[in-house]
């Protein structure tokens, strides 16, 4: 065998000082480089999707605006666009970045499991997101081709959602992996941060119920694409089949890392050390949370005749569970608070007012979720959908926010600028409270959701409705503008923020530190602090 | 010892086993087929019966294998590199071309599916090709415990195959796709195509050689560019197709072409 004299370069493993920029940015496999990539893409579709929404609110506020999408059914696309952007686009794929930044040293694994796979789930992502915008922009979406959409473009949706669905899965195992194996000695699962936990829990769910939805798809793709030989009668309704996903209870699912994020930010906000009978009833309820929200069976386009499931007593039960399992788990964040209120100044820290707020806008959206279960307000197909998703959805974006003005320092190594990141939450937080308070209200004054026929016309019928609508156009915008500001907050981070300390909060968990700690509770670096007696 | 993989694995095992009895007897199973796998009596609704079981089955199997391989187990991998120290759970990879390739190449598959069968055979053959790469990087990682004899020993492995591969599906593709350029155009068009590309190559080249210490960046632009350009431009002819061909002679026996367009 011959042999070469000069060491050769391994494709796969090229000398990083070599690389170009764009090299770089597509062969990185860090963690960090990876859940940026995420972030940034989310943040990019942040835009996308709320100016889609604003949009949305211009044609409900006056049904002639349809012609905006040049057709009912173009506009019925769309919409259906904005309800899974703003979940599979925006939240879920910066929860994921923030986790694969966040996670692994929290837990004190040097990196993620599984780095290649984890960049393979984000291209995927990325990929995968594109084609199914591109396929709602070429006339096809979840629309109907008895309507007039392109049977083409519609079967592009529905793979560039099956690529979307495989690359959060993939990274939610890559994430789940690093949890359960990649932990360091001392820190059992008793003791991971409850954000490292609430990502253990709603990727498992996501694991769970994800590959459910691909098969909606699928089901949908054969019946668009291989009609003469097998039909499962759903080409004409895809909405209906994969709409479970963005509604109670599955709604949940995704935003679980919300209790998570605020849980992580407030005992170090107030600077308490949080009970530890309370930590592991924060475990137990987040856990339980995450339970209700398995929602891969609550799919009324599988009702059996005469027996709805959105009236059966599961249905309905987490619906009622879910609203006190959030109470329970704010009575929990309402110890602490109380504790450490000494501690908190006239200015609390940003981060610590996103995550209340976000914690209210839950409550709410679960609210609203309970009151549409009770089936005489006959709100199921009403727009307090539409209201019970802004807020929960709404809840996931403020704290997102939180987390990126906290973990942020950690993440990009520069300060933000806090005032201007708590005036993007807030802007959120008020579309999002506006916007589903109005819609919830509408909803009990019997405006439908759109899925029902005539939904145009009914919104021009009365007055108050139409006030109502006009707040919830007011929101949208409010919820678009947090949208640009964030982009705005994060972008005078890259370019003016100034270098930040490596623990610029005082943090409890490991997250906070480059140094070799030894784990003994669920906040390590509090621990070190008592000994040294600082 | 069990590890925690099998535990986790077995213990679904179990779960799924238990799951496809009760299912078998909630669903009009006798008293012994559940328990029995159907060989002494009925096991219910089977297809719910016959997917637990194989869902149990490959919960066994990767148990077993898990198991065997004493995979996570840091502590067994400590002892088999003969080191003190225990290593890192994940050791750091570097960067790596494997993941966009393939997701690029499952996006091609994805939608070949729907646009041409020709693109979704690219796609399918993409995603082998870079699967056996990646495989094959994974493999050369964990070989030996040393990372440069690692590099070395996956370069003599799969450099023979790749440069030859590589080398001759990029000539082939360059080739296909100025031929289909070539085919598109008029007779004169295509002599002045080929003049006006034979021109370009060779003045890049010659720009290039001038300039030893060009950037590495500046060249693969130049490349990227200039291959994105014939390909566009080839998949574009491809779409337009062939100019006339008129075929002179009473039983087609002159096989010389003209084309009608002049």
């Amino acid at each position: 065998m011959t042999t070469t004299d000069i060491a050769p370069d391994s494709v796969a493993v090229t000398s990083e000082q070599n690389q170009t920029f764009v090299e770089r940015l597509v062969t990185n496999t860090s963690n960090s480089s990876i859940g940026k990539s995420w972030i940034f893409s989310g943040c990019i579709y942040f835009i996308f999707s709320t100016l889609l929404g604003f949009l949305l609110d211009i044609v409900r506020f006056d049904s002639d605006s349809y012609l905006i999408f040049s057709n009912v059914d173009k506009f019925f696309q769309f919409w259906s666009l904005y309800r899974t952007s703003i979940v599979l686009l925006v939240v879920v794929p910066m929860i994921i970045g923030l986790a694969m930044c966040v996670v692994p040293r929290q837990i004190g694994a040097n990196s993620i499991i599984f780095p290649r796979a984890a960049a393979f789930g984000f291209w995927v992502w990325f990929l995968g997101s594109g084609i199914t915008v591109f396929g709602f922009l070429a006339d096809g979406g979840f629309g109907s081709p008895e309507l007039g959409s392109q049977r083409e473009a519609v079967a592009l949706t529905l793979v560039g959602l099956l690529l979307v669905i495989a690359g959060i899965c993939m990274s939610a195992i890559c994430l789940l992996t690093t949890i359960i194996s990649g932990r360091c000695m001392g820190m059992n699962l008793r003791r991971i941060p409850i954000f490292s936990w609430t990502m253990l829990v709603s990727g498992t769910l996501w694991i769970l119920t994800l590959p459910v939805l691909a098969a909606n798809s699928i089901i949908a793709y054969v019946d668009l694409r291989g009609r003469s030989a097998i039909y499962f009668g759903s080409e004409d309704v895809i909405w209906d089949q994969i709409s479970w996903a963005f509604t109670h209870p599955q709604i949940y699912v995704f935003v679980l890392p919300v209790i998570g994020i605020v849980y992580d930010i407030v005992p170090v906000a107030v600077k308490v050390r949080q009970k530890l009978y309370n930590h592991d009833l924060v475990l137990v309820f987040s856990a339980l949370f995450g339970i209700v929200g398995f929602g891969a069976y609550a799919q009324p386009f599988f009702d059996t005749p005469g027996t709805p499931v959105r009236e059966e007593a599961l249905y309905v039960l987490t619906a009622f569970l879910a609203a006190p399992l959030i109470f329970l788990l704010f009575g929990g964040l309402f110890e602490t608070l109380r504790m450490g209120s000494k501690n908190v100044t006239k200015h609390p820290p940003a981060p610590l007012v996103l995550s209340l707020l976000s914690l209210l806008l839950l409550i709410s959206g679960a609210v609203v979720g309970a009151l549409r279960a009770i089936e005489p307000f006959e709100l199921v197909s009403r727009s307090s959908t539409t209201a019970q998703m802004k807020l929960t959805i709404g809840a996931g974006l403020v704290a997102i926010v939180a987390a990126m003005l906290w973990w942020g320092e950690r993440i990009i190594g520069k300060s933000a600028k806090q005032g201007f990141g708590l005036i993007t939450g807030i802007l959120i937080t008020a579309g999002a409270l506006l916007s589903g308070f109005a819609d919830s209200v509408n909803g009990f004054l019997g405006l439908d959701d759109f899925t029902t026929v005539g939904f145009l016309q009914e919104v021009s019928a009365e007055l108050i409705v139409k006030t109502l609508i006009a707040f919830s156009f007011i929101g949208s915008l409010l919820i678009f503008g947090g949208a640009v500001a964030l982009i705005l907050v994060e972008l005078a981070r890259f370019k003016n923020g100034s270098l930040s300390e490596v623990d610029p909060w005082g943090g409890h968990t490991l997250e906070w530190t480059d140094e070799i700690v030894i784990v003994e509770s669920e906040r390590p670096l509090l621990d070190e602090a008592e000994k040294a007696g600082t | 010892m069990l590890s925690t993989g099998f535990k986790l694995w077995f213990g679904l095992c179990v779960l799924m086993v238990a799951a496809a009895i009760f299912a078998g007897y909630t669903t009009g199973g006798t008293e012994t087929g559940p328990i029995s796998l159907g060989w002494k009596g009925g096991v219910g609704n089977h297809v719910v019966y016959t997917l637990l079981m194989i869902g149990a089955a490959s919960m066994a199997v990767i148990g077993i294998v898990t198991q065997a391989f004493r995979d996570s187990d840091l502590e067994a991998a400590s002892e088999l590199l003969g080191t003190e120290e225990v290593p890192e759970a994940q050791s750091v990879v570097g960067s790596s071309w494997w993941p966009v390739f393939a997701a690029l190449g499952v996006s091609i598959l994805a939608v070949g599916l729907i646009v041409n069968s020709a693109i979704f055979v690219i796609g399918i053959i993409i995603v082998l090709v870079i699967g056996f790469e990646w495989t094959m990087t994974n493999w050369s990682e964990k070989a030996t415990a040393d990372p440069k004899l690692n590099t070395e020993l996956r370069e003599r492995l799969m450099r023979p195959i790749e440069i030859p591969i590589i080398g001759a599906l990029g000539i082939g593709v360059v080739v296909l796709a100025i031929s289909r350029i070539l085919l598109s155009s008029s007779v004169t068009g295509a002599v002045w195509v080929a003049t006006v590309v034979g021109v370009i190559i060779f003045g890049t080249a010659f720009f290039v050689s001038k300039r030893p210490s060009i950037s590495r960046g500046v060249i693969q632009s130049i490349l990227f560019l200039g291959i994105a350009g014939i390909l566009v431009a080839g998949v574009i002819s491809a779409v337009v197709g062939e100019r006339d061909f008129h075929h002179k002679g009473p039983h087609h026996a002159d096989k010389s072409h003209v084309d009608e367009k002049e």
